[in-house]
């Protein structure tokens, strides 16, 4: 019974904002899956993953020759793939959740001035629906965006402590 | 009068005479003609008595005529002071009877003033209502009893007062029912046909194919608008036509009857492909651009992907194969295996070199691509409106159409732009990620493999 409320209103909540709006939606829900999925990877596999470089490292007979610094870069940088996986991703959708938005509130306008080219612009009640258009996207790519950097910002934290953290248990023997 | 007459008559007749006589007889001498004259005296003479007489007898009836006229215009005046005497007499009367009229009428005349306003708001309100569509008639009753009232000679019977009232309920009843009827539909090809549709309120009427209608006042009739909205509202017409009973959602345009004025412009609104000429040749190239883009990033993403599948096979053989940069990298050290640690360092990050512009190719392209799109649109619009500032310079701001239409083609290259550079985004982010993915074995990784290998061979 609420479930058929609260669909009612995202659906209207939709419809006045435009198919834009579902863009956006779809563009929130990808950033947020990322998300979620590198949190989820940082609070599981992360260990095992650091665990299995550090003891590979710790099991050479010796660490300070040519051949075992060379060694040690490929298992950082092979950690470092896994732990930055995705997070171009998640950036680029940050940067083009405004974007969106901007297309929202140019496509509403659009529609604001083709009902003005109709009707002379006499009619203020018709073009309310266009700038409804209009506004709803901006201000969605604009809650999507924000959301976003900050989670982004605290993912890539993350990455870049457990990156640094990792190279630093990778001792090398002078 | 009389004296003019008389002198054009005598004068007509001279002349008639001297001519008869010349032309009857030629004169064969001076004799004969002096003969002839003095013939031609004395029957002129003899006539000229004869005309007299005649004259002298006419103006005698005249002098009767003119007495006998006289007697009559006397009679007549006569006649006409009575009839004015009568005319004054009636003048009385009649007012004397209107202001019995009056009197016997009373209160009735403030009713028929509102009923004959009543009536009159009612002919404009029904003229664009849509439940005339499926009441026709309603129109001749309400033109009838505006005549009726408009003229003095009748009065509204009880019957008819009784029909406006019910008219009215009638209105105001329908007005909150959803009903279906079946009405003649014009399809927008022009042909007629005799269809089942669906009234909500006064605010729309739907075919039962789900189709919105417009009801055309000036005909009585329904017709199909040219372009229906967007897809939901079709299938929630359709949903409401199928539904018997319950609630149905169902997009209705509260703008007002005859289909409403937000549905009508759907008929005037471009569609997409019309919006895409707006765009004009920055459109044009905007859209070409975007092309290349898509193009080239789907080469490249296939590029990569055979490129990575290979890398991935070469990591697991122990053997350098040509045909992927991880295996021509690690062929500089297999072709050299004694060489010293520094100059293999060396040859490698020349190798690794050598094989990163094959691999990022094309994707600075891409990302300068995603960059211009939007200044593409951005130019688009500035030219656009440009263009519909000088229409306004030339032909004054007085028509907000023509602008209104000039600043919405001038936005659609913004739309396009954003359209181009937000996949163009996308597919670079991803293309590039893949290539990193490369550049990052080769680069970091590669070394490592090499010492693995070494190690490997020492320990055996």
């Amino acid at each position: 019974m609420y479930l058929n409320d609260v669909l009612d209103f995202i659906f209207r909540f939709m419809e006045q904002g435009g198919p834009v709006l579902w863009f956006i939606a779809a563009l929130t829900f990808a950033l947020w899956t990322l998300v979620f999925e590198r949190f989820w990877y940082f609070n599981t596999s992360l260990r095992q993953d650091l665990d299995s470089a550090i003891s590979t490292w710790e099991a050479r007979r010796e660490r300070k020759s040519w051949n075992a610094r060379q060694i040690r870069r490929q298992l950082i940088s092979q950690a470092n793939l896994k732990i930055n996986a995705g997070l171009p991703m998640i950036k680029t959708l940050v940067a083009l959740a405004p974007l969106f938005g901007l297309m929202g509130t140019v496509t509403g306008m659009i529609e604001v001035f083709n009902i003005m080219a109709v009707t002379g612009g006499g009619d203020a009640k018709s073009m309310a629906g266009g700038v409804s258009k209009a506004t709803i996207p901006t201000m969605a790519g604009m809650v999507a965006a924000l959301s976003g950097v900050f989670a982004n910002t605290y993912v890539t934290q993350i990455a870049e402590r457990e990156s640094v953290l990792l190279e630093d248990h990778l001792t090398t023997d002078h | 009068m009389k004296m003019s007459l008389i002198k054009s008559a005598v004068v007509a007749s001279v002349l008639a005479i001297a001519s008869s006589t010349v032309m009857a007889q030629d004169a064969r001498s001076l004799d004969q003609l002096l003969n002839f004259v003095k013939q031609g005296q004395a029957t002129e003479a003899k006539e000229n008595k004869a005309r007299e007489a005649r004259f002298k007898n006419a103006k005698n009836r005249q002098a009767q005529l003119l007495a006998e006229a006289k007697v009559m215009r006397k009679n007549e005046e006569d006649r006409s002071a009575r009839l004015e005497n009568t005319f004054e007499q009636n003048e009385l009367k009649v007012a004397e009877k209107q202001r019995q009229l009056k009197e016997r009428l009373g209160t009735l005349t403030e009713l028929f003033g509102h009923l004959t306003s009543t009536a009159g708001d009612l002919r404009s309100s029904f003229g664009n209502s849509l439940i005339s569509a499926q009441y026709p008639g309603r129109d001749e009753f309400l033109d009838e009893l505006i005549a009726k009232m408009s003229g003095a000679e009748q009065l509204p019977s009880i019957e008819e007062i009784e029909r406006l009232w019910f008219e009215i309920q009638r209105e105001m009843t329908e007005s909150g029912k959803v009903v279906s009827f079946t009405a003649e539909v014009a399809k927008p090809g022009g042909e007629k046909e005799s269809r089942t549709v669906v009234r909500v309120g006064t605010f729309n009427v739907i075919s039962d194919e789900g189709r919105y209608l417009q009801y055309i006042a000036e005909t009585n009739t329904l017709a199909e608008l040219a372009r229906q909205p967007s897809g939901a509202y079709i299938g929630w017409a359709s949903d409401l036509a199928g539904s018997t009973s319950g609630k149905v959602p169902f997009g209705a345009d509260p703008t007002g009857p005859s289909g409403g004025s937000f549905l009508a412009a759907l008929i005037n609104s471009p569609t997409i492909e019309e919006r895409w000429h707006q765009g004009g040749n920055v459109g044009y190239a905007i859209t070409a651009v975007g092309a290349l883009a898509f193009l080239l990033a789907i080469w490249r993403l296939i590029v990569l992907a055979a490129m990575s599948s290979k890398v991935s096979a070469q990591l697991k053989s122990d053997k350098a194969n040509t045909n992927n940069p991880l295996g021509r990298v690690l062929m500089v050290h297999e072709q050299n295996p004694t060489m010293d640690t520094e100059t293999l360092e060396l040859k490698l990050s020349e190798a690794v070199m050598k094989e990163v512009p094959k691999i990022e190719f094309g994707l600075n392209l891409l990302k300068i691509i995603a960059a211009v799109a939007p200044l593409m649109g951005l130019l688009g619009t500035v030219t656009g409106m440009i263009i519909t500032f000088q229409a306004i310079t030339i032909f004054g701001a007085g028509d907000p159409k023509a602008m209104a239409g000039g600043i919405s083609g001038a936005l659609v290259t913004t739309v396009l732009g954003l359209l181009v550079a937000i996949p163009t985004v996308l597919l670079h982010t991803v293309t590039n990620g893949q290539a990193k993915k490369v550049i990052h074995v080769l680069d970091e990784q590669s070394t490592g493999i090499i010492a693995e290998h070494t190690e490997a061979q020492l320990g055996k």
